[in-house]
C-alpha cells in the first residue's frame, strides 16, 4: 500500500537526519584561503586521532569570511590571514579577547609564471612598461591585498601601479591568474608559492614592516567551545605545525 | 561618476552587446534548426540548450581555459590580432552572451516552428527570394515569441556572475557589472552600497519581466 | 500540348514510403485530378509549383519545361510563374485584403503599405467586389470571401497557369456551387491553363475536359471518369475504400 511505503520512508528520513545532527562532534571551521591545502590535511588528521568529531572546513578571503560571521552563519573556529580581521571579530563581539591567539606566520612574495622571462629583482621594476598586469587581492577584504598595499605604499608604489592592477576576490585567485599566464606578476603568499610550486616561481621576497601573524580563535557563538577548543590546540601542537611547515608556513 | 552609477552603467552596456549577439545567433540557429530536418538535429539542439543549465562557474572556468593565454582560442587571438580578452569588458560581453543565447534560441525555435510552412511556400510561388519571405512574411509573424525571448536574454546577462567574474575579473568602470559590485560590497561589509546596488538591479529586472509578460501569445493584436 | 507531366518521388515518412509515380499528357486546358486522401494529388501539384523537387521526370506546362532531372532544369518557385491556391488559401494573417493582393506584385524586402493599389489590384478587388473588405485582415473574413482574396492574389502576379489544391472543400455546398460557377466564367475569359485536383466529383462535372483518377500515386489507367455511383460522393469514398 503506497501510504505505508511513504510512512517508512518519512520514518526512515527522520531518523537518518537525526542520527544527522546528533553526531558526535562537529564543528565548523572558517579559514583564510591560504590555508586550504594544510588545514585540509590537518583536518583529516585530527578527526583521525579524535573519533567521531567531525570538522567542516569553509575557505575564503579573511574579509568575507567576516561578512558571513556577522551576518550569523555558524561558525565555530575562525583563522584570518591578518590580525586587523581578527580585530574587527573582536570589535564585533564575534570572539572573545582572551580566545585568540597566534599559530603561525607567512611571508608575502611576487611570484611570476614559471615560464616567464621577466627579471624583477625590486619593487620598482614593476614599473617597467613589459610589466602590464598584477594580480592583486583586494585590499577591501582580502589581508594578503592589504599586507600588499601597505608594502607598496611605503615603497610609494601603490598610485604609480594602480592602473596595472587586477583585483581579486582571494589570494587563491591572484595566485591561479599568474600561474596561467594572465597576469605578468601577482602578490601572493610564500606558503602560495610552494603550493604551486611548479607553475609559479618567486621573484622577490616584499619586506613587511608588519609580519604576516595568522590569528586562530574559538568563536562567541561556538555550539560545542569544547570541541573549537580542542581542534584549535591540535593546530599548535607539533604534529599540525609540521604541516604548515611542510607547506611553507612558519612558526608564530 | 559614483561608483554605483559606473556598475550600473557597465552592466548596461555588457548586457546590451551580449542580448544582440545572442540575439543575432540565436535567430538564425532557430531558424535552422525549425526549418532544416538532419540527423542529430535535436542532439544539436541539447548542446546548445547546456549554458543554459550548466553552473555559470563551470562555464566560467572552460572559457577561462579557451580564451586564457594557454588557450589556443586564446592564443590565436593574442598571436593574429593581440586581443586578449581576459579582463576586458568584452570579455564579459562574450560570458553573458553564451549564458544568453540558449533564451533567445528556444523561443525564437518554437515561434518559428508556429508559423505555418505553407505561407511561406504560397510567398515563394508568388515570387518572392527567400530573404524576402522571411523579412516579410516569417519575421512579422515569428517576432512577439524572438522578443519576449531577447527580454530573458537580457535579464540573465543583466545578472550574470560567475562566468562573468572569472573571465573578466571584477575591475572597477571595466569589468565591475553590478552584480559583481554587490558580492564585493557584501565581502567588504559595505552593506549601504550592496543595499542600493540590490535596489536597482531588482528594479530593472522587474521591469524587464513585466514587458516580456506582455508579449506572451495569447495577447495577439496586429500592428 | 497542354501539361506534359512525368513526376517520380519516393517520399518517406517514419517507416513509411510513399511512392509518387505520375505520367500524364493533356491537350486540354483544363485538367482535374480526382482522388481520395492519400493519393498524392497535393505532392502531384506541390512538384509542379516547384515545392516539391522530383527524383527524376520532367514537368512541362503550357509550352515552358519547369522540371527536366535529364537535362538538369529545375526552375526554382519563385521563377515559375504559378498561380497556386492553397486548400486553406494560406492567406498572409497579418496583411490586409489589399496588402495580400498585391503581395506578389512588390518583390522587395517591404511589404506593401496599407494603401497599396496599382491598377491590377483595384480590377481584382472590384472583379471578386472586395473593395468594402479591403483593409480587413484574413481572420475577419467568411470562407468564400478568403477563397477570393487568395484566387485575387494568385491571379494579380499574371501566372502562366493555375494550380487549385481542393479550392472548394471548405466551403459549404451552396456556396461551392456559385464560386464553381465564378471561377468557371473566370478561367474561360483568362484562358489559363488550370490543374485542378479534388475528391469532390462535382468539380469534375464543371472544369474537367479531362479528367483522370490517381490513387496511391499513380493515374488509374482506363478508370471511368465519371460512373454512376461518384454522383454521391460519400458512395464513391465507399468504392474506393473497399
Amino acid at each position: 500500500m503506497p501510504s505505508k511505503l511513504i510512512r517508512r520512508f518519512l520514518a526512515a528520513f527522520l531518523l537518518f537526519s537525526a542520527a544527522s545532527i546528533s553526531h558526535a562532534a562537529e564543528i565548523t571551521v572558517s579559514a583564510a584561503a591560504s590555508l586550504t591545502d594544510a588545514f585540509k590535511d590537518i583536518a583529516r588528521s585530527y578527526e583521525a586521532a579524535h573519533p567521531g568529531s567531525k570538522v567542516l572546513l569553509n575557505f575564503g578571503a579573511s574579509g568575507a569570511l567576516l561578512q558571513q560571521m556577522a551576518k550569523g552563519a555558524p561558525v565555530d573556529v575562525l583563522a584570518s590571514a591578518d590580525q586587523e580581521t581578527m580585530d574587527a571579530a573582536v570589535t564585533r563581539k564575534l570572539v572573545a579577547p582572551r580566545e585568540r591567539m597566534n599559530f603561525v606566520r607567512n611571508t608575502l612574495v611576487l611570484v611570476v609564471p614559471a615560464d616567464s622571462s621577466f627579471n624583477i629583482k625590486r619593487l620598482g621594476d614593476l614599473r617597467l612598461e613589459k610589466i602590464t598586469r598584477l594580480a592583486v587581492g583586494n585590499p577591501a577584504s582580502v589581508p594578503a591585498g592589504r599586507y600588499t598595499r601597505a608594502a607598496l605604499e611605503a615603497a610609494k608604489l601603490w598610485a604609480p601601479l594602480g592602473p596595472k592592477m587586477i583585483m581579486t576576490q582571494n589570494v587563491r585567485q591572484a595566485l591561479d591568474y599568474v600561474a596561467r599566464g594572465e597576469t605578468d606578476a601577482g602578490f601572493v603568499y610564500g606558503s602560495d608559492a610552494v603550493a604551486f610550486k611548479g607553475k609559479v616561481k618567486v621573484a622577490l621576497e616584499v619586506p613587511l614592516a608588519t609580519p604576516v601573524s595568522y590569528p586562530i580563535a574559538a568563536t562567541a557563538g561556538a555550539k560545542d567551545l569544547a570541541e573549537a577548543r580542542r581542534f584549535i590546540a591540535w593546530v599548535q601542537a607539533p604534529a599540525a605545525q609540521a604541516v604548515l611547515a611542510r607547506y611553507g608556513f612558519m612558526k608564530p | 561618476m559614483h561608483p554605483t552609477w559606473t556598475a550600473l552603467a557597465l552592466s548596461l552596456k555588457v548586457a546590451c552587446w551580449a542580448t544582440a549577439i545572442a540575439l543575432v545567433l540565436g535567430v538564425a540557429v532557430g531558424f535552422l534548426l525549425a526549418r532544416r530536418r538532419f540527423p542529430g538535429r535535436e542532439l544539436l539542439d541539447t548542446i546548445l540548450t547546456l549554458p543554459m543549465v550548466m553552473p555559470p562557474t563551470v562555464l566560467g572556468y572552460y572559457l577561462l581555459v579557451l580564451l586564457g593565454r594557454q588557450g589556443w582560442i586564446g592564443q590565436g587571438l593574442q598571436d593574429w590580432f593581440g586581443i586578449n580578452l581576459i579582463f576586458t569588458w568584452q570579455g564579459a560581453v562574450i560570458a553573458a552572451a553564451i549564458v544568453a543565447f540558449p533564451l533567445v534560441f528556444k523561443p525564437a525555435r518554437a515561434a518559428f516552428e508556429t508559423v505555418d510552412g505553407r505561407l511561406e511556400d504560397a510567398a515563394r510561388v508568388l515570387g518572392m527570394s527567400e530573404a524576402a519571405l522571411f523579412l516579410r512574411v516569417t519575421l512579422p509573424l515569428a517576432w512577439r515569441g524572438i522578443l519576449a525571448g531577447a527580454l530573458l536574454a537580457f535579464a540573465r546577462a543583466m545578472g550574470e556572475f560567475g562566468a562573468t567574474l572569472m573571465v573578466a575579473g571584477s575591475i572597477p568602470g571595466r569589468t565591475q557589472t553590478l552584480s559583481i559590485a554587490v558580492y564585493e560590497a557584501v565581502q567588504a561589509g559595505q552593506d549601504d552600497i550592496a543595499n542600493t546596488l540590490v535596489l536597482i538591479t531588482s528594479a530593472v529586472c522587474i521591469a524587464v519581466l513585466l514587458t516580456a509578460g506582455r508579449l506572451a501569445p495569447g495577447r495577439v493584436t496586429h500592428r | 500540348m497542354q501539361f506534359d507531366l512525368d513526376i517520380q518521388k519516393t517520399l518517406r515518412s517514419g517507416k513509411r514510403t510513399f511512392h509518387l509515380n505520375l505520367r500524364l499528357q493533356s491537350d486540354s486546358g483544363r485538367l482535374v485530378i480526382l482522388g481520395p486522401s492519400g493519393a498524392g494529388k497535393s505532392q502531384a501539384l506541390r512538384a509542379i509549383a516547384g515545392l516539391l523537387r522530383p527524383d527524376s521526370g520532367r514537368i512541362m506546362v503550357g509550352g515552358a519545361v519547369l522540371f527536366d532531372s535529364a537535362r538538369r532544369i529545375n526552375l526554382k518557385p519563385q521563377a515559375r510563374r504559378m498561380g497556386y491556391l492553397f486548400q486553406d488559401y494560406a492567406l498572409f494573417p497579418h496583411l490586409s485584403v489589399r496588402q495580400n493582393i498585391a503581395f506578389g506584385e512588390t518583390p522587395g524586402w517591404r511589404n506593401p503599405g496599407r494603401q497599396a493599389g496599382s491598377e491590377a489590384v483595384e480590377r481584382w478587388l472590384a472583379a471578386f467586389h472586395l473593395e468594402h473588405l479591403a483593409h480587413q485582415l484574413p481572420g475577419e473574413l467568411s470562407g468564400g470571401q478568403r477563397q477570393r482574396v487568395a484566387l485575387a492574389r494568385a491571379l494579380v502576379a499574371q501566372p502562366a497557369a493555375l494550380l487549385l489544391d481542393e479550392p472548394f472543400a471548405a466551403l459549404d455546398p451552396d456556396l461551392r456551387t456559385v464560386l464553381r460557377g465564378e471561377l468557371d466564367r473566370l478561367q474561360r475569359e483568362l484562358a489559363l491553363p488550370m490543374i485542378l485536383i479534388s475528391h469532390d466529383v462535382a468539380d469534375a462535372q464543371v472544369f474537367g475536359d479531362h479528367v483522370v483518377r490517381m490513387r496511391d500515386g499513380a493515374i488509374q489507367p482506363g478508370a471511368p471518369a465519371i460512373d454512376g455511383a461518384d454522383i454521391d460522393p460519400i458512395l464513391a469514398e465507399k468504392k474506393i475504400h473497399g
